[in-house]
């Protein structure tokens, strides 16, 4: 991307660089913490561009766009601004952004934290922020210096004059620079010159998270707040037909309010409004959605995926190769690659056809979902754990019927998104609360009420076949996908009534060498709500993409990996990610007696990643995984540290998709509830998970907050395959007998 | 409603409460002390783990009248400063991701360490089987245990 695309509002003062806005409940230092509840920003903070203010007295503050959710974007974008500014970053403090235009993701237009998109889309834009107010305080310094600029440097928080050993400090200059015109395009710093990008960094709320002073959207507080318990229709789509206030009168609660679809008790504490709201005599309208369980819906997946009804999305070489009762729908003729011809269908000695299927699943962040909001006559102040801070603005006009400068969004720290808090429904139940008693009032969910009523992963059925000519090479392959939608929630105008782009990601920039390939897909309706979760369309797709592989190299009685790198041998990025993994693992040694290895590869989320995982089964089915090797190549790792953290996370993430957890339905309802039937992993079931990087220099960047579990999953259930001989085509691995040990 | 005194983090409380109010939301509501984390509300995922006279527990199922006249210790009692050896351990190993859970995976630890200075794997396994983390730092937790009991026995001990 050239500097040049950058929109003109990046240059622009924000509310958050104006330094008026009220700003998150505490601000971050990387080598201390200051906390601090609204501290505003002193007058003498001089903005040089939204992403960036210096007061007088030299303190350095870089607005963090995006949420916070354990991922340490908080940490690596600010600096990678630091770094280009020449920041000394032990100065540099930081403030979470406001709902604020200037803070849009620039290759959507839309101000949210997800997809995996942070680095890939802001990396850009903090450079040339960063770099575009080093050249203004340069040019400043040389000024009063009477110097050209090109004999001055920026560095740790100074200007410096090369020649005369002079120097500035940028408070000095801050006022002088802040009148300069920004450059559009200023000079970058070449790679060599970073002190701060590439490394391992400290994140920056790491103290706060380690001595309990870190601000979580569930432990904000306001002056004059309440406490609201709350409880929806059990029943997706169902309403409340009754409430007795009556039954609740000896708790001494505010009020029982209704909220949307539900009700929400409003009390001085909230375990004062939980007791109270366990007692509340509400009756349910059910609707039509009480007679929806999984096996229905399992009804529903199977006629799509028996019936004619496909849209062929993708195609390469003759999209016909592999006979198919149904005709060709193309979702946009004008969009299938050239080269994609309709033939008669050819004649294989091998066709092999598989179907396989992944879960719902519920995010349960360790935060239950939370909000606080205070509608007052003059707008409304909302204060939360969201990654969707311009959707939460969104909703909240639309509920109230305000301006968005009467709607201030104020994001905390979030215990977990994993896609989650994208969604405003948390935070217009807190609106709704509080508007009803005219008070600050903090929503909490219970346990239950977050896995009964989350926005789950949706379940997804495929069909693989493929043909194999008389030499056994893979000729042709056809996918046929049935999912529910993704996007529909988080990006209405993506999807249409017959198309969603995240249900079928991972399936269009497939490496793999077959010259023949379709994809064809159908978006499901379904009456449960579904929305985006950590590895959204990958997570389904390359499980079931790189099982059938597996099976492919297996019928071939090829060895897995060898399979995968002819396949591959003319993509060296993905065969130096395969060498690598494969290097690191032993792969071409024996494993050790009892041992038995799989192996995993894609590009996901813009990075190439592989895993190969070392396990064995006991006669029960008790898996003990010895090892997990994994590899990413994301272009550039902009931090060592927190990337590993995040694949080493996602092994685990990978473990609960890939073993232990499911959500079903009965009678409209969510069966699980809490921790003990909605299992996750523990920690005796950690395997050793080793984490290696290829720095590629591939740009755009790829996104490493979700790519974790998405290799992790196939590899898992292929080693599986090879230590029993039993290939599991369903997931979780738990309904067909196996358990972690 | 009740006056209950307690000893929090070496210093008297006093609260007017129900005592059938589990001691988290009495932390968090009627202390202040916000660090301490609501995750299940049936002692399953180990969030809101303290310590009760030394001891771990979950304090979003142990009712205040419980620990009338009892010592506990929250995640502000280990230190502010970041000088107990599980907190200098945690930052070592930038354990941390959302960070929500580690309150509790720091007290579960700490209990561990003062019960047993020099834990192996699987004694780190069960004392921790408790405690969930969906962000999945468990390897980073183990280590960070290791590292503990390392710091601790050099200094001379552990305390809790």
């Amino acid at each position: 991307m050239s500097q040049t695309h950058f929109s003109r509002r990046f240059f622009l003062q924000s509310t958050a660089a104006a330094g008026g806005g009220l700003l998150l409940s505490c601000i971050f230092k990387p080598a201390e913490l200051v906390h601090a509840q609204s501290p505003g920003a002193p007058a003498k903070d001089i903005a040089l561009n939204a992403w960036l203010r210096i007061s007088a007295d030299d303190r350095v503050t870089i607005i963090c766009s995006q949420a916070e959710m354990g991922q340490g974007i908080m940490t690596t974008l600010p600096a990678v601004l630091a770094d280009e500014l020449g920041a000394d970053w032990a100065r540099v403090q930081l403030e979470n952004s406001p709902a604020d235009p200037a803070y849009r993701n620039p290759r959507i237009n839309w101000q949210f934290t997800g997809n995996s998109e942070s680095t890939t889309a802001f990396y850009d834009v903090m450079r040339t922020m960063g770099a575009s107010a080093r050249e203004m305080l340069i040019a400043a310094a040389a000024d009063r210096w009477k110097v050209k600029p090109e004999t001055c440097r920026a560095e740790n928080g100074r200007v410096i004059h090369r020649a005369s050993r002079r120097s500035f400090k940028f408070g000095d200059l801050a006022e002088a620079a802040a009148r300069k015109t920004p450059p559009a395009n200023p000079p970058l710093k070449p790679a060599s010159q970073w002190k701060l990008v590439g490394k391992s960094l400290p994140r920056v709320e790491s103290r706060a998270k380690i001595n309990g002073s870190a601000i979580f959207g569930m432990d904000f507080v306001t002056p004059g707040m309440v406490y609201a318990a709350v409880r929806t229709s059990p029943v997706f789509g169902g309403k409340v037909a009754a409430v007795d206030k009556a039954s609740v009168e000896r708790f001494g609660v505010i009020d029982v309010v209704p909220i949307p679809d539900g009700i929400a008790v409003v009390a001085k504490s909230y375990w004062q409004a939980k007791q109270a709201l366990d007692e509340l005599k509400v009756t349910f309208e059910d609707g039509s959605g009480a007679s929806v369980s999984s096996n229905t819906l399992k009804a529903r997946y199977r006629a799509a995926m028996d019936g004619k009804n496909w849209l062929l999305v993708h195609a390469t070489g003759n999209r016909d190769a592999i006979p198919h009762p149904y005709l060709d729908v193309p979702l946009d003729k004008q969009a299938l690659p050239a080269g994609d011809r309709s033939e008669p269908a050819e004649t294989y000695p091998t066709m092999v056809s598989q179907e396989y299927e992944s879960q719902f699943l519920a995010h349960a962040t360790m935060e239950p979902m939370n909000c606080t909001a205070h509608v007052t006559a003059d707008g409304c102040e909302v204060w939360g754990p969201t990654q969707g801070q311009e959707m939460a603005q969104n909703v909240v006009c639309q509920m109230l019927g305000l301006p968005k400068d009467r709607v201030r969004i104020s994001r905390t720290l979030l215990g977990g998104g994993f896609g989650r808090r994208l969604t405003a429904d948390f935070v217009a139940q807190a609106v709704a609360a509080s508007k009803a008693v005219g008070m600050p009032v903090k929503v909490i969910w219970s346990r239950e009420e977050d896995i009964q009523h989350d926005i789950y992963r949706p379940a997804v059925l495929h069909r693989i076949t493929a043909a194999i000519d008389e030499f056994g090479r893979l000729r042709a392959m056809a996918h046929r996908l049935v999912s529910p939608s993704i996007l529909q929630y988080v990006s209405p105008p993506s999807v249409t009534d017959i198309y969603d782009p995240s249900c079928l990601e991972g399936l269009l920039e497939t490496h793999y060498d077959i010259p023949n390939t379709r994809v064809d897909f159908q978006l499901l309706k379904v009456p449960v709500p579904t929305s985006v979760m950590r590895t959204t369309g990958y997570g389904p797709n390359i499980f079931a993409f790189e099982s059938f592989i597996d099976e492919l190299a297996y019928n071939k009685g090829a060895d897995p990996y060898t399979y995968r790198r002819e396949l591959l041998s003319k993509n060296p990025r993905a065969l130096a990610v395969l060498d690598l993994a494969t290097e690191k693992s032993g792969w071409r040694n024996p494993a050790p007696a009892g041992h038995f290895r799989g192996i995993a590869f894609a590009e996901a989320f813009r990075t190439f990643t592989c895993h190969v995982v070392e396990l064995s089964v006991d006669k029960s089915g008790s898996i003990k995984i010895h090892r997990v090797v994994v590899v990413a190549d994301a272009g550039t790792v902009l931090d060592r540290g927190i990337t590993t953290n995040s694949l080493e996370g996602g092994v685990v993430f990978g473990l609960s998709y890939a073993v232990q957890s499911e959500i079903t339905f009965d009678k409209g309802r969510v069966v699980q509830s809490n921790f003990h039937d909605y299992e996750i992993p523990r920690m005796p079931e950690m395997p050793p998970v080793e984490v290696y990087f290829i720095d590629s220099g591939a740009r755009p960047l790829g996104g490493t907050g979700e790519v974790g579990p998405v290799t992790f999953i196939p590899a898992l259930a292929n080693a599986v395959f090879a230590a029993t001989g039993r290939r599991i085509r369903s997931l979780p691995l738990n309904k067909h007998g196996f358990r972690l040990s | 409603m009740k006056t209950i005194s307690l000893i929090v983090n070496g210093k008297s409380a006093s609260v007017q409460v129900d005592p059938s109010k589990p001691l988290l939301w009495v932390l968090r509501e009627d202390l202040g002390l916000t660090g301490t984390k609501f995750g299940c509300g049936m002692a399953l995922c180990g969030c809101c783990t303290v310590h009760l006279n030394g001891d771990a527990v979950r304090s979003c199922v142990t009712p205040i009248g419980r620990a009338e006249g009892q010592r506990v210790t929250t995640i502000e009692g280990l230190s502010g400063d970041v000088s107990h050896p599980i907190q200098q351990a945690w930052l070592a190993e930038q354990v941390p991701q959302c960070g929500y859970c580690q309150p509790g995976q720091m007290m579960s630890a700490a209990c561990l360490l003062a019960a047993n200075p020099n834990p192996n794997d699987a004694d780190i396994d069960n004392a921790m089987a408790g405690n969930l983390c969906r962000c999945g730092t468990y390897q980073r937790i183990r280590r960070a245990i290791h590292r503990a009991a390392g710091i601790a026995n050099a200094k001379g001990g552990h305390r809790r």
